[in-house]
């Protein structure tokens, strides 16, 4: 039931290199953005992309200590954090959006990471298919 | 500054629930300065607006704008081309603002889309603590410029009180005994005989309670 679903991965460009050929394995719809730094990454973004049809919102940016422009990538966890919080007074489930710090040009990790939050967000689906 | 926070987004979808078609009026004053009403602000929660009417089934269309104040006349003036165009405002300006528009455009359905909160200072990022209640007669020329109105629970003016343990309120210990920090700043500058003199009851005619309450500069007026 994955491939009916759509993801939308926020990332700074320095952390991710992959496309979506280095995403096969997820089997779902998957929309990369990417944005010049972790702190570019707005709430209104966020929000976009899950009014744009993706179920699940990835965010990603760089490991601690390693952001280009100092605290991108802190501001970008904080925007999460603030954008979660939206959702839920909305009635979306905060889960459906998570954030990752990334090790910057590691394009494994990356894929790991969304691959975590595909399944984690498959899981949430099949569990609300079944209530 | 004014500050003010975010009404619950229910609640604000709940005012725009009849209409399709609404404004939120943002203001670059006090609410842009405490990140509650400025252009951030109105991007953020036309987005959730949209967001959560969409999932209703209930599509609605928002205009994002912001206006330099709310609380002069002639910066409300652009709300002539604009009110032809939307159903409701969600206003993000403080309690002045909506007012002020419902005084002006008594057609216009305006709604607030934060609570006004109080007068506070930005003590530090994300941080902002109240520091006066706007009560009309001030007394901080005697407290060393620490206003026990605002920041004693009990607004004592002749502190303190006998709960005051270890520099700390008796009634929220995470907050600082204001009146132990006005004895121990006078005590410094050798002005304690200040406290002396005790202050009579205070008049709160000034704070409102002789109704609304209107300030007249001859000299501009």
């Amino acid at each position: 039931m994955g491939e009916g679903i759509k993801l939308a991965i926020l990332c700074c460009n320095y952390t991710n290199l992959a496309e979506r050929e280095d995403l096969y394995e997820v089997p779902a719809r998957l929309e990369i953005k990417r944005f010049p730094c972790g702190g570019h990454i707005e709430i209104t973004d966020i929000l976009r992309a899950f009014r744009e049809g993706a179920e699940g919102v990835c965010v990603c940016a760089c490991e601690q200590g390693t952001c280009h422009n100092g605290k991108g990538n802190e501001r970008a966890e904080k925007k999460v954090v603030g954008a979660r919080a939206i959702l839920q007074e909305i009635g979306i489930s905060p889960e459906w959006l998570s954030f990752y710090y990334v090790p910057r040009l590691d394009a494994e990790a990356f894929v790991e990471d969304v691959k975590a939050f595909f399944s984690k967000v498959l899981k949430e689906k099949v569990e609300e298919r079944g209530k | 500054m004014i500050i003010a926070e975010r009404r619950p987004i229910p609640e604000i979808l709940e005012n725009i629930a009849p209409y399709s078609r609404v404004l939120v009026l943002g203001c670059r004053g006090c609410v842009a300065v405490c990140s509650a009403g400025g252009d951030r602000e109105v991007a953020i929660l036309a987005e959730a607006i949209r967001l959560a009417r969409e999932r209703e089934g209930k599509p609605i269309e928002v205009i994002e704008r912001t206006f330099m104040r709310q609380c002069d006349p002639e910066y409300l003036e652009p709300l002539n081309e604009l009110l032809p165009q939307v159903e409701a405002i969600v206003s993000l300006a403080c309690g002045v603002g909506v007012n002020l528009i419902a005084d002006l455009y008594p057609s216009a359905r305006v709604y607030p889309g934060v609570d006004t909160s109080f007068y506070g200072a930005n003590v530090a990022l994300g941080k902002w603590v109240e520091k006066c209640r706007g009560c009309g007669d001030c007394i901080i020329d005697k407290t060393a410029g620490l206003c026990p109105i605002a920041r004693c629970a009990k607004n004592l003016l002749n502190g303190p009180c006998g709960g005051s343990q270890g520099g700390r309120c008796e009634v929220r210990k995470d907050m600082p005994c204001v009146w132990h920090m006005i004895i121990e700043r006078l005590k410094e500058r050798g002005e304690l005989e200040r406290l002396l003199e005790i202050t009579p009851p205070k008049d709160w005619r000034p704070a409102g309670g002789d109704g609304l309450r209107i300030r007249v500069r001859p000299d501009l007026a």
